[in-house]
């Protein structure tokens, strides 16, 4: 995985398909990819108020920076070796126009990344609501994209990058029902944790 | 087309072990005390090791802490997203 020289998943294409790699470079900087994902929880960590979500933000935060790093290899895989007939053929005269080959963080529209589609509240709450929400999304993007594939080799690498927002989702349900144990039941919704430490049942210690 | 390597299926063997222990990790950040799945995750991990010290024995190294060469591997390919089909054009 990502700072190890290999992927979390292997990914080994060997049919071009410069049309398929339009679509799943939205998963690399797309609304929902995971150059989103990972740079939404690796700067969410900073301020949660429970070690196991601090934990859990860091290795799913650092695991997206693989996923991306498996985006890039299946766009680089499917776009390899092209010539001029291919472009034409499959329609990626207009990516190619500005970026040839290269992997540009970009939604399958064209847009380019941005920082818009990620959420930082400071709101341990709210905050794992959105990284739910943005597992799911992730995940039916991933359903989206297999809708498109006939390639074994992709669908294979794709299919796993869709279990792993599963799992992710199942991991920050936890920690949203850890942080809401620790809350005042009356009304787990009506404060921030980050911020209105009295709404723990037993007052934070700051020291954690 | 090229067929799998034996780089290729030993990587996978590491993948494959890796994997299983960093979902186990991933699950341990919510449930600390799970004695079980900590010594499962231990047992993937000791798992990988001897494949990872032959994978890096013949093909260099997994990551920059291998430093038993006396040239820097760390830059030759193939890298993650290449096979041994893909070549430098400057080599």
């Amino acid at each position: 995985m990502f700072m190890k020289k290999k992927l979390e998943y292997p990914v080994n294409i060997k049919q071009t398909n410069p049309k398929l790699a339009k679509i799943i470079i939205s998963q690399y900087g797309g609304p929902d990819g995971e150059l989103g994902a990972s740079l939404r929880y690796l700067s969410q960590r900073f301020t949660m108020p429970l070690p196991e979500l601090k934990g859990t933000l860091t290795d799913i935060g650092t695991e997206e920076l693989g996923h991306l790093e498996m985006i890039g290899a299946i766009v680089y895989q499917l776009t390899k070796n092209l010539t001029v007939e291919e472009i034409k053929e499959q329609g990626f005269e207009d990516y190619f126009v500005d970026h040839t080959t290269g992997v540009y963080p970009q939604s399958a529209s064209g847009f380019p990344f941005t920082t818009a589609s990620i959420a930082v509240k400071g709101d341990a709450i709210t905050d794992i609501h959105e990284d739910m929400a943005a597992e799911q999304k992730a995940r039916t993007t991933y359903d989206n994209i297999l809708r498109f594939c006939d390639d074994y080799d992709v669908k294979d690498a794709i299919r796993f990058l869709r279990e792993r927002e599963v799992v992710h989702y199942q991991r920050f349900g936890e920690n949203l029902r850890l942080l809401t144990d620790k809350l005042d039941s009356k009304n787990f919704y009506a404060f921030n944790p980050e911020f209105d430490t009295k709404c723990f049942k037993n007052q934070m210690k700051k020291k954690i | 087309m090229a067929a799998v390597t034996e780089r290729e299926i030993l990587i996978k063997k590491i993948s494959t072990y890796q994997f299983a222990a960093l979902d186990l990790q991933l699950f341990l950040d919510t449930h600390p005390n799970d004695r079980k799945t900590l010594m499962k995750m231990k047992e993937y991990r000791d798992m990988a090791e001897p494949l990872i010290e032959e994978y890096e024995k013949k093909y260099g190294p997994l990551t920059k802490d291998m430093t038993s060469t006396n040239n820097w591997r760390w830059i030759r390919g193939p890298w993650p997203w290449e096979n041994e089909e893909d070549t430098d054009v400057c080599l």
